[in-house]
């Protein structure tokens, strides 16, 4: 009898009750958007820090990064390798010497950071060899020259293909600048202003000869099967790769502020929710005291005849619960087909950086089950939470009070 | 005759002081199994506050009211309300019903209350509307009744629980005067055939005829009784 009184007074002011729905409906839609965007906006960054070129995870001596010291380097390359290829974790891993150096052109000069790299091996790592533009990626086989730069740099030097470039870098051996005559032999575009305008790669041994490191390299840079066990900081798999000399390290990492700002992004689809569900729930509220208190005289009636306080309240939570269940199904249909036609048409942030990381890809929303799942019972247990203080109003009403202008 | 309901010393008063109004002063009133009382004053003598006390809607300020010899003041919230569900019928003025629910609906769910059967509520419910008039308008919700069937589904409601005592608070002061003497002759059939006791408030001349026994109340004191047989 609950349900079916409880039905049937929301049918009575059919208005009302949409609109109340629609409150709660439209949170819940809002809701599932933002979380599709939000998530599909910190993957983007994840993958723009790590498969665009930094890689999932990095191998590093230990006193690199802190000190970024060129004489910080690491061996026993070769075998690193290898033991990487046999990982059933790892995608695949690319070995790095990088150093500061200064290119020079017929019309300018740029500070850079040069990078030694193994071209098939960092194809397979990194998108370089799927950005260049104009003319080829490196070829380990090729002329000992090649020097492949990023747009931007290509532009302020006033290169272009062909053009001979000095590249200088400090020789850890004899202390000495080391200057080396190369030719532009390709251009890229990876759409990050880091990059594009501050990177010169060559060839691995070219470098490491330049720098007088022998066999020993900077960095190493690898993808894992699985990119998410990357956030993992005590994936077994780092604490193998590490030593007392070299230390293996994921992205979050390698990268503290983008993971600080990640865990921004997240507390911002709380925060989205909270204001969220504070209007709605204002709204059930209201909605439902309006409902109640046209209906003083009848709950009065209702006690005088021997109905309990709490078959009141609970007439007033099935009024709720009903709204909210109802309210919450339109609301996932409405949020999953806004998602969906969100990420149909894409969200171009055209490159922009937040956080050092490049939002270069068109951002599609996501719907995950979470989305599906976790609001919605939310909203609900919001929604019901909501109905408490409407409910125990209307269960604390007087009958004598109530029905005063007749008995 | 066995004592349906006695009221001893049964006061209401609101406010203090200066702006002290005793609704209701000593009344001690003592009401029959199958009678058929109406009270009767001007406005403001203290009708609806004698009837909402007897009823268990209201406590008084002092004084007692007495179920079948059972004092109600020592009643719980609970108690009260489980009270008023299984021993007293009540009919209001107007707006007895609720809206959302059919005639047959609005008998039914007192009786859902009190947890009786399905088909004992069915039966129940078809005979008493066919009882006061209503066969056939079973489904209609209370906008499709006129303001007599209202009321007189109202006093369907009152008899399906079976209760001890109906009270009536001016209940046919919202209906035109041909319409409300055809609402009591029907209390008073109901009365006469099942024996169910009727305290009804009114003042209206014609209609406190077809009491058999008069309460006169005047600033909340009885003024005086009257029997006719
Ligand atoms: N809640 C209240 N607060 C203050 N005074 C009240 C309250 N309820 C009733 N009274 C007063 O108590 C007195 C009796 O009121 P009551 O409603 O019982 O009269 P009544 O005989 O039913 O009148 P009517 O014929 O107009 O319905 C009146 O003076 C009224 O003003
Ligand atoms: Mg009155």
């Amino acid at each position: 009898m609950t349900w079916h009184l409880a039905l049937r007074n929301l049918a009575r002011n059919r208005r009302r009750t949409f609109l109340t729905a629609m409150i709660i409906s439209l949170s819940l839609a809002a809701l599932v958007l933002t979380d599709g965007v939000i998530s599909a906006m910190a993957d983007t960054m994840v993958r723009s820090a790590t498969r665009l070129y930094g890689g999932d995870a990095q191998i590093h001596q230990r006193d690199y990064l802190a000190a970024r010291d060129e004489s910080f380097t690491f061996g026993e390359v070769a075998a690193l390798l290898d033991q990487l290829d046999q990982s059933e974790w790892v995608e695949a891993a690319t070995p790095r010497a990088l150093a500061f150096g200064m290119v020079s052109s017929s019309a300018s000069n740029r500070a850079v950071q040069v990078m030694g790299i193994d071209p098939s091996r960092e194809a397979r790592v990194s998108k370089l060899a799927n950005v260049v533009v104009e003319g080829d990626y490196l070829d380990a086989g090729g002329s000992e020259t090649q020097l492949l730069i990023g747009w931007r740099l290509a532009q302020l030097l006033e290169a272009e293909l062909g053009d001979r470039i000095v590249l200088s870098v400090h020789n850890q051996i004899d202390e000495t600048a080391e200057q080396q005559l190369f030719r532009v032999s390709g251009i890229f575009r990876f759409n990050a202003r880091e990059l594009d305008e501050n990177a010169a790669f060559i060839l691995l041994p070219r470098a490491q000869q330049m720098l007088g490191i022998g066999q020993q390299i900077h960095e190493l840079a690898l993808n894992l099967r699985q990119a998410s066990l990357a956030g993992q900081a005590d994936l077994p798999l780092f604490a193998q790769l590490s030593n007392a000399d070299r230390i293996a390290e994921g992205w979050p990492q390698l990268m503290p502020q983008l993971d600080g700002m990640l865990q921004m992004t997240r507390y911002s689809t709380v925060i989205v929710g909270v204001i969220l569900f504070v209007l709605a729930a204002l709204g059930v509220i209201n909605g439902l005291f309006m409902s109640i208190y046209e209906r003083v005289w009848e709950f009065g009636v209702l006690l005088a005849i021997g109905t309990r306080r709490r078959v009141l309240f609970g007439l007033i939570l099935a009024e709720g619960l009903l709204l909210g269940v109802g309210a919450i199904v339109i609301g996932l249909v409405v949020g999953v087909l806004v998602t969906v036609l969100v990420a149909q048409i894409g969200i171009d942030y055209g490159g922009m950086e937040v956080a050092g990381v490049a939002l270069n890809e068109v951002i599609r929303p996501q719907l995950n089950l979470s989305q599906l799942i976790i609001l919605p019972i939310w909203v609900l247990a919001l929604t019901l939470l909501a109905c408490l203080y409407p409910a125990a109003h209307a269960a604390r009403i007087v009958p004598a009070r109530a029905l005063h202008k007749s008995l | 005759m066995s004592t349906v309901i006695e009221t001893v010393g049964l006061s209401r008063h609101y406010g203090s002081g200066d702006t002290l109004v005793k609704a209701l002063d000593a009344v001690d009133l003592r009401i029959e199994a199958g009678e058929f009382t109406a009270i009767v004053g001007p406005s403001g003598s203290g009708k609806s506050t004698l009837l909402q006390l007897i009823g268990g809607l209201d406590h008084p300020s002092e004084g007692e009211v007495h179920l079948a010899g059972q004092p109600i003041s020592s009643y719980s919230g609970r108690q009260l309300s489980d009270f008023r569900r299984d021993h007293i019928g009540f009919i209001f003025q107007a707006y007895n019903l609720i809206p959302v629910l059919s005639a047959a609906e609005n008998c039914e769910y007192i009786m859902l209350l009190q947890g009786i059967k399905a088909d004992e509520r069915q039966r129940r419910v078809a005979t008493m509307l066919q009882q006061v008039g209503l066969a056939g308008r079973e489904d209609r919700r209370p906008s499709q009744l006129s303001g007599g069937q209202q009321q007189r589904v109202a006093v369907a409601r009152a008899m399906v629980s079976q209760p001890d005592i109906i009270l009536a608070d001016e209940p046919t002061a919202n209906l035109d005067s041909q319409t409300g003497m055809d609402l009591l002759d029907m209390m008073v059939e109901l009365n006469q055939r099942d024996g169910m006791t009727f305290v009804f408030s009114t003042h209206d001349p014609k209609i406190m005829e077809r009491a058999r026994r008069l309460v006169y109340l005047r600033d909340g004191v009885v003024e005086r009784e009257e029997r006719r047989d």
